[in-house]
C-alpha cells in the first residue's frame, strides 16, 4: 500500500503514542520498584530514581514470597499438565470419533466456556469443603482443571481437525489401532497445538484470583495474586516492595510468553477467526 | 468398530465426568443454593423457597449492583473493541518496527490481573500517583483527584484500568482477522479509486463481520465476570459505586457467609448475561437484516 509521506509520519506518531500508553505504567512500575526506600516520592512524579537500587527486591523476597511462588508453581504446572492430557485425550476422540452424541456434546463444552466462575463457586466450595479439600492444592487444581478444560478442549479440536487425513488413514490400513495412530502420530503432530494450549492455561492459572482467594485460609497455601494482595494491606503504602514483588509476579509467565509467542497467538487466534 | 467406540467414550470420559461435576453439577447447585437459607450462625441450609429472591430484589444495592454491571460491562466492551480495532489498524500498515510493537502491545494482556489492578490502584494514587501527577502538570486538572475514592469517579477508573488491560486481546483477534482479508478484493477496491475510508467500509468491515460478532460477545462474557480488578481497586466501593454480580457474589457469599444470598445474586447474574448477550443477539440481527434489505 501506498501512502503520502505525511500520511506515514502520522502513523509513525500514533505508533508511538500507543507505545507510550501501553507502556509508561509498566516502566513506572519498574522504576518505582528501583528506588531506594529512602528516596522520598516527589511532585511532580520523578520518572527514575537518581540512584536505582535491588533493596526492594531483597526485601520483597522474603520468605512468605518464596511459599506463594512455590505453591503458584505446583498448581500451575499440575493444571496445565493435567489439563492439556485430558484436553487432548477429549479432542482426539471428539475429532475422530462416530459418535451419534459428538455434536451435543461440543455444545456441551462451547456452553462451559460461559459459565461465571462467580456464580458457581458457592456449590464448588461446599463439595470441597465435603471433600475435606479446603485449604489443599487439589482444591485448587481440581477448580482449575475444570474451568480451562472446556477452552483447551476446544483449542486442540480446532487444531486437530486441521491435521492432514491421509497420515492417519495410511496407519490404520496398516493395521495401528486408534490408540498407535494417537500415540505415534497425533501426539507428534499437535504440538504447536500442545504448547499454545499450555501456554494458554499457565496465564489463566497463574493469575487466578477468585477461587484462590476463596479456597485458601492460611499463608502456607495462598498463591501469589492472593498473596500479593495480602501484602497490600500488611505494608500499607511501601509501593517500592509491592512493585518489585509485582515483577517477580510477572516475570515467570512473560519470559515463558516471549519464548513461545508464536504458538500462543496462532492458536488464540485459530478458535476465534476461523472457527 | 464397536472396540473403537469403547475406546473414544474411555478418552473423553475424564473430561466429561470433570465437567459434569465440576461445572454443570455447580450451575444446578447454585439454584438450589439460592433457594435455602444458610448464616455464619446457622450453617445448615434451610428452605426458604423464594423468599431470598424477594429480599435480595429488596435491597437496595441490587438496583446499584445492576446498573453497575451494565455500565461497566458496556463501557469496557465498548472501549476495548473500539481501540482494539484501531490499533489492529494502526498494526496492519507496514511500517518500520511493527513486529516489535505488535509483541510489546500484549504486555496488559499477559500481565496478571492483580498486578495489574495494585499497578493501577498506584497509577490513581491521590499523592503519589502517576495520574494526578501527570495531569496536574499538563494543566488538565487544578487539584488532586481522588479516583477510587470518589463515587463519582470510581467506576470511570475501573473502566480505564480494565480496558488498559483487555484491548490488547481484542487487537489480537482484529488484527488476525485483518491479515485474513483478500488482498485482492482490497487492490480492485482501489483500482476503482476507493480512498482509505471507503476501503474499510466497503471491503475490510463485511469481511471481518463475524470476528466482529465473536469479539464482542467473548469480550461481554468475560468483562461481565471480571472480578479481579474491581476487586483490588476498590473492593466495591465507595458506597457500592462500583460493585458488580462477582464482586457482590464474593462479599456476601465469602465476606458475610450468607451463602444463599449469594447464590441468589448468582442466579441473577446468569439471566442479566443473558439477556445482555441476547439483547446483543437482536441488535446485531436487526442490522444484518437492514444490510441484506439495503
Amino acid at each position: 500500500m501506498r501512502q503520502s509521506r505525511a500520511a506515514r509520519l502520522g502513523l509513525m506518531l500514533l505508533q508511538l503514542l500507543l507505545a507510550l500508553i501501553v507502556l509508561l505504567p509498566f516502566f513506572w512500575m519498574v522504576s518505582v520498584s528501583l528506588k531506594p526506600p529512602t528516596e522520598p516520592f516527589a511532585i511532580p512524579a520523578r520518572l527514575w530514581p537518581d540512584d536505582p537500587t535491588i533493596d526492594n527486591y531483597v526485601t520483597a523476597f522474603r520468605p512468605e514470597f518464596r511459599t506463594y511462588f512455590l505453591n503458584s508453581l505446583v498448581v500451575s504446572l499440575s493444571t496445565v499438565v493435567i489439563t492439556v492430557t485430558l484436553g487432548l485425550l477429549a479432542a482426539y476422540s471428539f475429532t475422530r470419533a462416530q459418535l451419534a452424541a459428538i455434536s451435543a456434546l461440543v455444545g456441551l463444552v462451547v456452553l462451559a466456556q460461559m459459565f461465571p466462575h462467580s456464580a458457581i463457586i458457592i456449590p464448588i466450595y461446599k463439595m470441597m469443603r465435603g471433600a475435606n479439600l479446603l485449604n489443599t492444592y487439589w482444591s485448587l487444581i481440581l477448580a482449575y482443571v475444570s474451568v480451562t478444560l472446556p477452552v483447551a478442549i476446544w483449542m486442540l479440536r480446532g487444531f486437530l481437525l486441521k491435521l492432514p487425513a491421509a497420515l492417519e488413514e495410511s496407519a490404520a490400513i496398516d493395521g495401528a489401532g486408534p490408540l498407535r495412530v494417537f500415540w505415534d502420530i497425533v501426539v507428534p503432530l499437535s504440538r504447536p497445538g500442545l504448547i499454545a494450549t499450555a501456554v494458554y492455561v499457565l496465564i489463566v492459572t497463574w493469575q487466578e484470583f477468585l477461587f484462590a482467594l476463596s479456597f485458601t485460609s492460611t499463608k502456607e497455601m495462598r498463591t501469589l495474586p492472593v498473596g500479593l494482595n495480602d501484602f497490600i494491606g500488611q505494608y500499607g503504602i511501601r509501593y517500592g516492595e509491592l512493585m518489585a514483588s509485582s515483577v517477580m509476579v510477572s516475570l515467570p509467565v512473560m519470559a515463558v510468553f516471549f519464548f513461545l509467542q508464536r504458538y500462543f497467538v496462532a492458536g488464540i487466534t485459530a478458535g476465534a477467526v476461523k472457527g | 468398530m464397536r472396540q473403537d467406540r469403547r475406546l473414544h467414550w474411555l478418552l473423553l470420559a475424564p473430561a466429561l465426568v470433570l465437567m459434569a461435576v465440576m461445572l454443570y453439577y455447580p450451575m444446578l447447585g447454585t439454584v438450589y443454593e439460592s433457594l435455602h437459607e444458610t448464616s455464619f450462625l446457622n450453617p445448615d441450609p434451610k428452605f426458604a423457597g423464594l423468599a431470598l429472591y424477594r429480599r435480595v430484589l429488596a435491597d437496595g444495592t441490587f438496583a446499584q449492583v445492576l446498573a453497575n454491571s451494565v455500565v461497566w460491562t458496556l463501557g469496557v466492551v465498548l472501549l476495548q473493541n473500539v481501540l482494539g480495532f484501531l490499533t489492529a489498524l494502526l498494526l496492519n500498515q507496514n511500517l518500520p518496527m511493527q513486529g516489535a510493537l505488535r509483541a510489546v502491545v500484549l504486555l496488559p494482556f499477559i500481565l496478571p490481573g492483580v498486578v495489574a489492578a495494585i499497578l493501577w490502584r498506584f497509577m490513581y494514587d491521590p499523592q503519589l500517583g502517576l495520574v494526578n501527577s501527570l495531569l496536574l502538570q499538563a494543566g488538565l486538572i487544578e487539584n488532586s483527584v481522588a479516583w477510587l475514592a470518589d463515587s463519582r469517579m470510581a467506576m470511570a477508573s475501573v473502566v480505564v484500568a480494565a480496558v488498559w488491560k483487555g484491548f490488547p486481546f481484542s487487537m489480537l483477534i482484529y488484527l488476525a482477522a485483518l491479515q485474513n482479508v483478500d488482498r485482492s478484493q482490497i487492490e480492485a477496491a482501489m483500482l476503482d479509486g476507493a480512498g482509505p475510508v471507503r476501503r474499510l467500509i466497503d471491503v475490510t468491515l463485511p469481511a471481518i463481520r463475524d470476528v466482529v460478532v465473536v469479539n464482542i460477545v467473548l469480550t461481554l462474557i468475560l468483562t461481565f465476570n471480571y472480578f479481579d480488578i474491581i476487586w483490588v481497586l476498590t473492593k466495591g466501593g465507595p458506597q457500592s459505586a462500583t460493585h458488580i454480580f462477582p464482586t457482590k457474589i464474593y462479599e456476601t457469599g465469602f465476606g458475610q457467609f450468607r451463602f444463599g444470598e449469594a447464590a441468589t445474586y448468582g442466579v441473577f447474574s446468569i439471566l442479566v448475561l443473558a439477556v445482555l448477550v441476547a439483547l446483543y443477539a437482536i441488535v446485531q440481527g436487526g442490522a444484518n437484516r437492514r444490510r441484506a434489505a439495503a
